[in-house]
């Protein structure tokens, strides 16, 4: 297997995409350590790749603290001896209760950036001197399509999308001449978590949502935006990954790749 | 990543980055036709797939002629099935004594046009139909980071490549909802007969690069413009490519990706 003794860590590897990320890397034979704040539903993650046949190991990790990942690191290279890759996953959609606002606030766009930016920038931060000594590493940030122009309308999340895809390129360049691969992946459509709570703030938002489920909010969506007609997966994303993350990669840094049935063409 | 019972398509096929291709399709199982317009390498190419894969079939193809494209359809079909999988890697980079000229000449832009551009369209046509029927394709165009922005020379290839990462987007909008995708990649700098040309037409023409050998031009341009100090293999392309065919790709259309070690990052 092309992961096989290999180590990952996933940050927001306890739901969503993340945990479709860090069960796409363990099928493909990678130890993972599963960094989340949510304490529960990662160490659900970590049974369920143990079930696979994989090694796991759950890190309660906030990574809007350098403190917190530099732990992180610490507890990959104690668990397994050696860490491979990072795929900087974790981010959120606004402050607590952001979907019952119509306008964010500031403390909306401070925690988007704290998560989405600052987490990406401080678990690379943690990383980088080991990778750098090794001369060998592979990292992944998961940006958004959200991130590849400014639309109305959710402008703190599409704004930190486009910011991860920045830093993406400014450690690329960084850690190039070490060997090691930064790239991005921007996932288009995709039920998690998070587009529940988007479905929520977009019925606020645009007349055309109100009275439909969150669900119905995302299958019209789906409808009008992707060109291939369906939605993506976390399996989509998990898959782009592995590819970034494999020496099948070993000469493309520095770039974003959409996954999103063609709803953006870069 | 399997390609066991799948049919590929090759055009330029026989040699340099084609000829990786078709090989690394093969190493997957994939049997492949090699379309090119030099029999006598395409022979060698096709014993060297049917060695790995066991089938494989070659059609002397000339990519600007639309009855040949035909051929290479039927032949297709006829010999080792419908396909599956289609590469337009065929592209040239000048007229017929192109590198020895510092300006490109109106035979240059035609030419050029005719092979990079119009036969992509016209290989795409011929095997769309192919794809349509059964609801199922992957198609992938070589284009070049020469695509991504002018260069200060040989501006008949740059806008050539511009026009495929345009043609693709095109092609995956109209095909996708016969959930046919459409990719395209980018390669960097790579040590091809190809290259070796353009390092003495950059030799005649750009100050920078005066008086210097093809090999030093190349050299010097991967130490000045390539963050991962590296040149780019063949294999590095056809493991891209061996992505965008497969499985877990099929939520990916309309993207250009770069393989070019940092080079260019958009």
């Amino acid at each position: 297997m092309e992961f096989e003794s290999k180590t990952v860590i996933v940050t927001g590897g306890a739901k969503g995409l993340g945990r479709g990320i860090a069960l796409e890397l363990a099928r493909r034979g990678a130890n993972v350590i599963v960094a989340d704040i949510d304490g529960e539903s990662a160490k659900s993650v970590v049974t369920e790749i143990k079930a696979g046949g994989a090694q796991s190991y759950f890190c309660e990790t906030d990574v809007t603290q350098q403190w917190s990942t530099d732990d992180m690191v610490e507890t990959a290279l104690e668990e397994f001896g050696q860490l491979d890759v990072l795929v900087n996953n974790a981010g959120v959609g606004g402050s607590p209760g952001f979907i019952t606002r119509k306008t964010a606030t500031v403390e909306d766009w401070q925690s988007t950036f704290d998560v989405n930016v600052f987490g990406i920038v401080n678990g690379t931060q943690s990383v980088e001197k080991y990778m750098i000594d090794r001369g060998y590493g592979k990292i992944v940030n998961i940006a958004s399509i959200a991130g590849r122009t400014g639309r109305a309308g959710f402008a703190t999340y599409g704004a930190s999308k486009a910011a991860a895809i920045n830093v993406s390129q400014a450690w690329a360049f960084k850690l190039a001449p070490h060997g090691i691969n930064v790239n991005a992946v921007c996932p288009g459509m995709i039920w998690t978590p998070l587009w529940e709570n988007l479905a929520e703030w977009r019925k606020l938002t645009d007349q055309q949502n109100v009275g439909m489920t969150p669900r119905q909010v995302f299958q019209r969506t789906i409808s009008e935006l992707v060109p291939l007609g369906r939605e993506q997966t976390p399996e989509d994303v998990g898959n782009a990954v592995a590819f970034l993350a494999s020496d099948r990669a070993r000469s493309i840094t520095g770039q974003a790749l959409n996954v999103d049935g063609g709803i953006r063409m870069n | 990543m399997n390609f066991n019972g799948k049919v590929a398509v090759v055009t330029g096929g026989a040699t340099g980055i084609g000829r990786a291709i078709a090989l690394k399709l093969a190493d997957k199982g994939a049997a492949v036709m090699i379309a090119d317009i030099n029999e006598k390498a395409a022979e060698t190419t096709a014993a060297e797939v049917k060695e790995i894969s066991g089938n494989s079939a070659i059609f002397v193809t000339d990519v600007t002629n639309v009855a040949a494209c035909e051929g290479l359809s039927q032949a297709t079909i006829d010999s080792i099935g419908p396909a599956d999988f289609l590469v337009n890697n065929a592209g040239i980079a000048g007229s017929p004594g192109w590198q020895t000229r510092s300006h490109s000449t109106e035979e240059d832009w035609k030419q050029t046009y005719q092979v990079n551009v119009i036969g992509v369209a016209n290989v795409t046509t011929v095997f769309r139909a192919q794809m349509t029927e059964r609801r199922s394709g992957r198609i992938v165009n070589l284009s070049s980071i020469a695509g991504r922005e002018g260069r200060p020379s040989l501006p008949h290839y740059s806008a050539s490549k511009a026009a495929v990462i345009s043609l693709t987007q095109s092609t995956a909008l109209e095909l996708a909802r016969f959930n046919i995708t459409v990719n395209a990649i980018c390669p960097g700098l790579l040590w091809t007969p190809m290259w070796e040309q353009v390092g003495s037409r950059y030799a005649n023409d750009v100050p920078a690069y005066e008086g210097m050998t093809p090999r030093q031009v190349f050299d010097t341009m991967v130490a000045e413009k390539i963050p991962m100090q590296k040149e780019q293999t063949p294999e590095d392309i056809a493991d891209t490519v061996a992505f965008f065919v497969s499985d877990d790709a099929k939520n990916i259309t309309g993207q250009t990706l770069n393989v070019d070690g940092g080079f260019y990052m958009r």
